[in-house]
């Protein structure tokens, strides 16, 4: 399908709410027309995380509002819209919720097409949208909530080659930093701690390190510091700065090996094939800069290409889901009932194995 | 005027049609589903919208239930009702359950003051005091089922819903947290158009503490 597509985009599922329009050219390329975010921060800061009833209750009251400076930024009328997107899952049910209603609601009342986005597609897409980068391609999801290598082959067409088998990575600089008595969100924080201190004076493990399977795991780490602070406790300036920094060189460590037989794996299995490798990042974590100066290093020694778009589209945000619902919509994918119903748990590689958070809700991601 | 209202507050997934103008219910779909409303209210509307033989443009005005109930109902009706006026370019308005249920009484019952009361578990009652003329007399509340009862006591009122038992109220039109969509209709008719939307009403925080001794002492 070759024609000019405009589509508006909707995401509640943690604690941004969002809401953009985004165009597909009839040459595939993407245009982010407007693109707002509402940040719940300063809601959830108090409690050193995301409180799931707070984010529901602030999604309600502003995404309509949202919705509709989104429509007037980009200057189209919901008639000039081609369809609705709206990330379903996974995520924060009561969030979920309030956007997919929404969604269905605005898509009932303007006759277009719901499309249920999941969120971890978004992620896996928005290169594309920033960069024009073609298939097949290598995607490191780094957040509060996901920790996974994703080969990506096409629109719906992912391969998960590693997850977390227990915390996510954003999760562990989040615990850290509340342990460290750090500001939340902790991924910052930790980052600015550690810039002044010594990565060589705790030697944290490096999780699997060495293992064959392209697994994350990071609760054992997080128990090493808490381990190494409790001794050395009360903690000065420069201890925390200390354990920041030591607990990064450890993560980029893993990472470094990680990631390294993930890049030999992708060369591997595409080297009969005339693929130019790339390696794309997304997530809030991707915002640290010594995980990116360690990619980005690893890129160069694998010879691949390294592709950061920029933070406000690595965090949460809905130009995404527009942009994965015009890669859908262009691609033909059927339109979504609006009886769908929003799901808290939706791995976006439906063949892999559950590696944790497996019951009757389903896999986790 | 043509309202469409929408309740998802409680165990009901309900809509329904109704011309102000004419004081005329057009048609009323309620499924008592307890939960899924989420994936139920869509379809709902559409057979409300074919019972009144309507198209949805025709609405003018939309209806919600606002609560007391359950908090994810309630968010499912509210973020339904403003994303169908945002796009339908209508405005909408909230309605309590407290209300509608106090209404429903006052219908049969008129002239007499009343107290909506709901069980909101946990030892607590939602509740809040009426005139005759549907006119709410105080803030509704999550209160003991003694100041229910004493609040019951100063109005003069009898004391009507799933909280009226434990309130120990007279029990006249005890039981049912259970109404007529219709209803809601005719109240969210005559509501002033304001310019805020429809808000959840919770009656109750979010239910969570600031962490504390997490953090390892600083020297």
């Amino acid at each position: 399908m070759a024609t000019f597509l405009r589509i508006l985009g909707i995401e509640t599922s943690c604690d941004e709410t969002a809401a953009a329009v985004v165009a597909r050219h009839e040459d595939g390329r993407g245009e982010i027309l407007s693109d707002v975010v509402l940040s719940q921060l300063d809601e959830h800061s108090a409690y050193g995380g995301v409180v799931p009833e707070i984010a529901a209750r602030a999604h309600v009251e502003a995404l309509d509002g949202l919705v509709e400076e989104a429509l007037t930024r980009a200057g189209v009328s919901l008639d000039e819209i081609d369809a609705v997107a709206a990330t379903s899952g996974p995520g924060l049910i009561g969030g979920l919720i309030v956007g997919l209603m929404t969604a269905k609601a605005i898509a009932r009342a303007s006759g277009k097409p719901l499309l249920a986005i999941n969120h971890l597609e978004g992620h896996a897409l928005t290169a594309r949208l920033t960069d024009g980068l073609s298939f097949p391609y290598l995607m490191l999801l780094v957040s509060g909530g996901h920790t996974q290598l994703v080969l990506v082959r096409g629109v719906g067409e992912y391969e998960r080659w590693g997850t977390t088998i227990d915390d996510a990575l954003g999760e562990a600089f989040d615990k850290t930093a509340k342990l460290l008595g750090l500001p939340y969100p902790g991924g910052p924080a930790v980052e600015k701690a550690a810039q002044t201190g010594n990565p060589n004076r705790f030697s944290f493990p490096r999780p699997l390190v060495g293992e064959a399977r392209l697994d994350f795991s990071f609760s054992g780490l997080k128990t090493a510091v808490r381990q190494a602070a409790t001794e050395i406790a009360p903690l000065s300036e420069q201890d925390v700065a200390d354990i920041c920094a030591s607990f990064q060189k450890a993560i980029s460590r893993t990472l470094r090996d990680r990631i390294g037989r993930g890049l030999a794996r992708f060369k591997q299995e595409f080297a009969a094939l005339d693929v130019d490798p790339a390696l794309v990042v997304a997530g809030g974590v991707a915002a640290n800069q010594e995980i990116r100066r360690t990619l980005q290093a690893l890129c160069i020694e694998n010879g691949f290409r390294f592709i950061a778009p920029p933070l406000r589209l690595c965090t949460d945000n809905a130009a995404m889901i527009a942009w994965a619902g015009l890669e859908r919509f262009a691609g033909e994918f059927p339109a979504d009932a609006l009886d769908v119903a929003p799901r808290s748990r939706w791995p976006l590689d439906k063949q892999a194995q559950a590696v944790l958070g497996s019951g009757k809700r389903g896999a986790k991601a | 005027m043509i309202v469409l209202a929408i309740d998802t507050a409680g165990v009901d997934c309900s809509a329904a049609l109704f011309d102000s103008a004419e004081g005329k219910v057009l048609s009323a779909v309620t499924e008592t589903i307890g939960k899924g409303h989420a994936e139920r209210l869509m379809a709902v509307i559409d057979q409300a919208l074919a019972g009144a033989n309507l198209p949805l443009e025709r609405v003018e005005r939309i209806a919600v239930v606002i609560g007391p109930g359950s908090f994810t109902g309630i968010r499912v009706g509210v973020a339904t009702a403003r994303g169908l006026a945002l796009a339908l370019g209508i405005g909408s308005v909230g309605v309590t359950t407290l209300e509608v249920l106090a209404h429903s009484y006052l219908a049969d019952h008129p002239e007499k003051q009343v107290v909506a009361a709901m069980d909101a578990k946990r030892g607590e009652i939602y509740a809040q005091a009426f005139s005759g003329d549907g006119t709410a007399l105080n803030q509704a509340a999550a209160l003991s089922a003694e100041n229910v009862a004493e609040l019951a006591r100063s109005f003069s009122a009898v004391v009507i819903g799933s909280g009226a038992a434990a309130s120990a109220g007279t029990g006249e039109g005890a039981g049912s947290d259970r109404f007529d969509i219709a209803t809601v209709a005719r109240i969210g008719a005559e509501k002033p158009l304001d310019i805020s939307r429809p808000k959840p009403l919770y009656l109750r925080g979010p239910d969570a503490k600031p962490q504390t001794g997490f953090a390892l002492a600083r020297s």
